[in-house]
């Protein structure tokens, strides 16, 4: 019976993964049937996975707290356009890069503190730093651009535009996230705080400190990000990043973590989930559906991913 | 002596925010002189602003309120919106259809969305975003990502008017107090609201107070979808969450509206935090200013009053001292 049990709840567990192969063997099938450049397509969605895997890397440290982050597209766009600027002013693309990191870690920090110090919640403080950085955008573009963009040239970047590159920038965040996750104190104090904050306290830990170390991981995945962001499409526009702040959060849950965090969190959530949405999206392209029947197929299998990854969880009570 | 000075508070908490912004906004008008409302465009902005702000608010709160948080509040005032135009035009019905469409389209767009909530039992927030995307991709798909323009139907952009929404504010304000404070729905939802699983223990049914907390929220953003597109003729596509940004309009007004609730009823407490942010409003249109602005100062604004709300009594320590506290 116990065995049984274990091995329902690993086949739960894996839904995600399993999901993740589902979607590219759908993809390699029509692909094949529908004759595309299989090779091309899956550049494509690693390029168009790639920014939301590294930032929803990072934000898993957040959500593991049972808190969440609506602003980080928009802190990815202002590290971007900042570190688009930093390049156009020193002509060094290392300096755009620690511009993007410093940047993105510095308001990821503010709005811990911020939280923290005055006892605001964290999800308010981010919907009104979401303003802040939308409109940040706006002003940076304005200030700095040539009419409404702001564009590094593209043969600056071109020599870093792979998807090697690319592909080692997310493997090297995310071994550095993973082994401050499962084999450091870190993670194991996130987890705890996530699942029982109240029992977290009285073992004697600090819930501040582990919200400014969640943030700061997150903020380098947002400064990687929107580094990545400027490589892949060095003219910067107000759209850049703009869809990346959901999309993160759709990723985490549709790679299984859930959403009230604690010890059931898991960090290649992120990675199975923006790889999945990015598969799931080019099946639409692929089928020629019409977008916004694609987005209504798109949310309907990610309620049945969630739903089914979350079998076990299951209340007599409604979930709030 | 102490009741007079009770009911005086009670006006102070209910009146200071509203008042002390008005004053404020009719400065910086004259500062720069203009005057806050010098048209009848001006009032209609106003009291459009207030209706809409105030709808919405009363929507996002209900179910925050409990716990629940909703992303696709600002779907559902799209896809109903574009039920009834679509109706409309093509029905050639005239704007009272249009708005009594648009508000059962969101009573049952809602309805729908509490009952996937209810069946599947995930947490709200995770619901919330599927639904957004289910119902924006809809929105496209009905209108093949057209959109729907009546700009040219002078019948459907006829709804502007202040006597419209005055007469909207007053009904939607009687009917969320009444059903909130006056009927057996309403005193279940406060029960869950402090206990939910004492209240589920005691026997209080919780699925349907549930659903019925999203078929309202529907309904009223019914309402602010008909708002939206008779003032401009017009409804744009959103996808991606792109009718997320709805709901963030909400969050001022219902922590205002939260302060002043201490002192009165608190959905009449929104209804003052929705005049406070319309307000506010006028006076970026009037005094033009830049959008980036705008949003860094309502921002500010945000922060600073939720800094206030959470740090009120260490506040209250350092202005008048300890002793002047428990006094």
């Amino acid at each position: 019976m116990m065995r049984k049990q274990n091995f329902k709840q690993q086949v739960i567990n894996l839904t995600p993964f399993m999901g993740l192969l589902l979607l590219f063997a759908v993809f390699m099938v029509l692909g094949t049937i529908k004759d595309i450049n299989v090779a091309y397509g899956m550049k494509t969605i690693v390029n168009q996975s790639i920014v939301v895997a590294i930032i929803a890397t990072g934000a898993v440290f957040i959500y593991t707290l049972g808190s969440f982050d609506i602003s980080l597209g928009a802190s990815a766009a202002v590290s971007a356009l900042t570190g688009g600027m930093a390049y156009n002013a020193t002509g060094n693309l290392f300096v755009a890069f620690l511009v993007c990191i410093g940047l993105a870690v510095m308001i990821s920090l503010f709005n811990s503190i911020l939280a923290s110090v005055f006892n605001l919640p964290v999800f308010v403080t981010t919907i009104a730093m979401l303003s802040v950085l939308n409109a940040l955008v706006l002003v940076l573009i304005r200030l700095n651009g040539t009419g409404d963009e702001i564009a590094v040239p593209s043969a600056a970047v071109k020599p870093l535009d792979t998807i090697g590159f690319k592909l080692v920038v997310l493997i090297v965040y995310w071994c550095l996230c993973a082994f401050v996750f499962c084999f450091t104190k870190i993670g194991r104090k996130q987890k705890l705080l996530g699942g029982n904050p109240i029992c977290a306290k009285l073992t004697g830990i600090s819930d501040k400190k582990m919200a400014i170390i969640a943030f700061a991981m997150a903020g380098i995945g947002v400064g990687l990000g929107a580094f990545v962001s400027i490589v892949y499409a060095p003219t910067l526009t107000r759209n850049t990043a703009s869809s990346v702040g959901m999309d993160v959060i759709i990723a985490i849950v549709f790679g299984g973590m859930p959403v009230s965090g604690g010890a059931r969190s898991k960090i290649q959530s992120a990675v199975i989930g923006a790889f999945s949405m990015t598969f799931l999206s080019q099946i639409m392209t692929i089928l020629n559906l019409n977008s916004g029947i694609g987005q209504m197929v798109k949310a309907a299998i990610f309620l049945l991913v969630v739903f089914v990854a979350t079998f076990n969880q299951r209340n007599k009570m409604l979930p709030r | 002596m102490k009741k007079g000075k009770k009911i005086t508070t009670k006006i102070l908490g209910i009146a200071t925010i509203p008042t002390v912004t008005f004053i404020i906004m009719i400065i910086l008008c004259a500062v720069n002189g203009v005057k806050l409302f010098e048209t009848t465009g001006n009032w209609i902005a106003f009291f459009r602003a207030v209706t809409s702000v105030m709808l919405t608010t009363f929507a996002l709160s209900i179910n925050l309120n409990s716990g629940r948080f909703d992303f696709s509040i600002g779907s559902i005032s799209l896809l109903s919106s574009i039920i009834s135009s679509t109706i409309c035009i093509k029905a050639g019905l005239t704007t009272p259809f249009m708005l009594s469409v648009s508000l059962i389209s969101g009573i049952v767009l809602g309805a729908l969305s509490g009952l996937v909530y209810v069946l599947i039992k995930l947490p709200p927030i995770i619901v919330s975003l599927g639904i957004a995307l289910f119902y924006e991709g809809l929105s496209f798909a009905i209108t093949n990502g057209y959109g729907v323009s009546f700009v040219a139907n002078a019948e459907l952009i006829s709804f502007p008017s202040v006597a419209h929404y005055l007469e909207v504010i007053i009904i939607a304000l009687c009917v969320i107090i009444i059903l909130f404070d006056y009927t057996r729905f309403g005193y279940n939802y406060r029960a869950l609201l402090s206990g939910q699983k004492v209240s589920v223990n005691m026997g209080i049914k919780e699925i349907p107070n549930a659903i019925g907390c999203y078929a309202i929220a529907g309904g009223l953003m019914g309402i602010v979808g008909f708002i939206s597109a008779t003032n401009t003729g017009n409804i744009q596509m959103a996808l991606n969450f792109g009718s997320i940004g709805v709901m963030f309009t909400a969050f001022l007004p219902m922590f205002i509206g939260g302060f002043i609730g201490r002192f009165c009823n608190e959905r009449i407490g929104y209804v003052l935090g929705a005049v406070t942010t319309a307000l506010i409003s006028l006076m970026y249109a009037r005094l033009d200013v830049d959008s980036s602005v705008q949003q860094i100062v309502t921002a500010l604004i945000l922060v600073g009053f939720l800094i206030y709300l959470n740090n009120e009594n260490k506040l209250k320590v350092l202005l008048i001292g300890k002793r002047g506290l428990h006094k």
